[in-house]
């Protein structure tokens, strides 16, 4: 197994996805050539660059602290989950 | 045996008490609520839903960090830090990874100690999960909930003041006002780090982290076990593994937690759809102005007045610590009453601050050995007297108007809310509570009793040196005053009479 078969194995892990062999190993050759493709920019010298957080100039973008009632109803929610038990999402155990 | 110096730093988690989520317009507030019924499309990070922004929750970190004497940093953002698990249905938490909104600081322990803190940041809590046979259930109310995790520096050294730190902690955040300070309900969540080294050691040791401890106690016991446990294993010359570890009351134990993630591996990068937060130095001035009256003030406001065993219980009411200082208002500056027993007599500074300890004396025993005691004492700190009626209260005892008996029953009465509308004095007379301390009555029921021929033998019997026969001519004089007369003075003047 080489280091890019290992990441996207680890990576999986903690997505808890399961993939199979073929999926890792197509997977790993796209993520590959996004890599190399990105690479080029390690060309550039960024020692003197703020790094860019987010491209628009905005700040301080703040709401109230005011209660708004929810377009989307609690059942309306909840009829999104895969399975439901007493008004609560229900999934396979976890601990 | 070898001797072990042991450094713990720790971690808390507040739960800010704003109206609504730190993301998202719901209310915040899910105490006694249906699971899921304080939801967004937001907490269940459904596609496209933008976070937004609770100012107020900037507003609460501020007041917060000034309460534990923090730099407040102008600038602040937000990152992502990825984990999967069903608790958070984004697969990351929105967390203050690379900048925070507070900076270092520190609390300082009633022993004087500082704890200084590193920083602290907001965050959003988790969902909670309930755990079945062969499943789980997820509620969401909880998702983010604001937080700000305090983390501390590794300047605690005994489990006691493990347990003050995480105390003056929370006594801090209730007096800021930025949590309602629920323990039981998980208000507050303290992650200890706990190491051992040799003392004298310039090294640390390997630390264990024992997580999601939720009370006073469970952090102090948790400390003393992990100190024996680690103590145990150097001991015989073994390594301590670094690892998170949970505490069960039940056992008084720590065991092995298993992680979350195999390794952990966050991922962090800036949270893209939040602009950063730029604070004018005018901004977090005008909300640092906000902090009311830190539990550290109040110490040392009354230090001189309280016994510290009874300021530091006091200290945990913040309601009966804003009560003291009403009533200490009452005796300086222009709160005078013109009706008040208090205002009626002008008094020098001197006087004045004289009488103003001994209220504040008195009243402070009262709350911390007869309102405290009381089993309703909680549901009694939401509707306190006032302060006039509590400072009367005090000044007819000082006068010996009332017997120390009589004062604690006439206090308890102002808690009544049929009595509580009522003056201290009102009360007093309408259950007979009132003590004589008018001489010529007393003389005058003194003089009846020693011509009484029941007492003669007890005259004789005190005249011949017999000390303790006075008790039955004072009851005598009780009995006859139908319990008013004030033991002490009649006492002194039965006393004196017997002496002619």
């Amino acid at each position: 197994m080489d280091t890019t078969d290992k990441q996207i194995e680890h990576l999986a892990k903690l997505s808890d996805f399961s993939l199979s062999e073929k999926d890792s190993k197509s997977l790993g050759k796209d993520l590959e050539s996004i890599i190399n493709y990105i690479s080029q920019l390690d060309e550039l010298d960024t020692k003197d660059v703020e790094p860019t957080y987010q491209v628009f100039e905005m700040e301080n973008v703040w709401r109230d602290d005011e209660i708004i009632p929810q377009e989307a109803s609690r059942e309306d929610l909840l009829a999104l989950t895969k399975e439901q038990e007493d008004n609560q999402i229900k999934i396979p155990k976890v601990l | 045996m070898s001797k072990y110096e042991i450094t713990i730093g720790i971690e808390c988690h507040v739960q800010l008490s704003t109206k609504t989520k730190l993301f998202s317009e719901v209310d915040n507030d899910a105490r006694g609520k249906e699971p899921n019924s304080c939801v967004s499309p937001v907490d269940y990070a459904l596609p496209g839903m933008l976070p937004r922004l609770n100012g107020e929750a900037i507003k609460f970190a501020i007041r917060a960090g000034k309460a534990m004497n923090c730099e407040i940093n102008k600038h602040s953002r937000f990152d992502r830090k990825h984990y999967f698990y069903p608790d958070s249905p984004k697969g990351y938490q929105i967390t203050q990874f690379y900048h925070p909104i507070i900076g270092a600081g520190y609390i300082e322990l009633p022993d004087g100690t500082k704890v200084r803190i590193e920083h602290a940041h907001l965050e959003g809590d988790a969902g909670k999960l309930s755990h079945f046979g062969n499943y789980s259930l997820v509620d969401l109310n909880r998702v983010d909930t604001p937080l700000i995790e305090i983390v501390s520096m590794p300047d605690i050294h005994s489990a006691k003041q493990a347990h003050d730190y995480c105390k003056e902690l929370w006594r801090a955040m209730v007096y800021a006002e930025v949590t309602n300070g629920d323990l039981y309900n998980g208000n507050m969540r303290f992650d200890v780090n706990i190491s051992l080294a040799k003392e004298g050691a310039k090294e640390l040791g390997t630390r264990a982290e024992i997580k999601n401890l939720n009370s006073f106690r469970s952090v102090e016991h948790a400390v003393e076990y992990e100190y024996e446990r680690q103590a145990k294993i150097l001991d015989k010359g073994e390594k301590v593994v670094q690892e998170t570890r949970g505490w069960s009351d039940a056992t008084g134990k720590t065991t092995p937690q298993r992680s979350k993630e195999e390794a952990q591996d966050y991922r962090y990068m800036p949270e893209p759809d939040l602009p950063p937060i730029n604070l004018s130095q005018e901004f977090i001035d005008k909300e640092a102005a906000k902090l009311p009256t830190t539990p550290k003030a109040y110490r040392e406001k009354f230090s001189g007045t309280i016994a510290s065993d009874t300021l530091e219980i006091l200290l945990d009411y913040k309601p009966l610590m804003e009560k003291l200082e009403e009533i200490t208002n009452l005796f300086s500056g222009d709160i005078r009453d013109n009706g008040s027993e208090l205002s009626k007599e002008p008094r020098n500074d001197g006087s004045d601050a004289a009488a103003r300890e001994k209220t504040i004396g008195k009243i402070s025993n009262w709350f911390a050995s007869v309102l405290l005691a009381e089993e309703k004492s909680a549901e009694y700190l939401n509707d306190l007297p006032s302060a006039k009626q509590l400072a009367n209260l005090a000044e007819m005892t000082e006068k010996k108007e009332l017997s120390s008996t009589g004062a604690k029953e006439v206090f308890l009465r102002l808690f009544d809310p049929q009595m509580k509308i009522k003056e201290a004095k009102e009360i007093a007379k309408e259950l007979n509570l009132l003590q004589e301390n008018n001489l010529d009555a007393l003389e005058k029921i003194v003089d009846e009793i020693l011509a009484d021929p029941a007492t003669k033998k007890a005259q004789e019997d005190f005249k011949a040196g017999q000390e303790k026969v006075i008790g039955f001519l004072v009851g005598q004089v009780m009995k006859a005053s139908k319990g008013k007369a004030n033991p002490s003075v009649a006492q002194e003047i039965l006393r004196q009479k017997l002496k002619n």
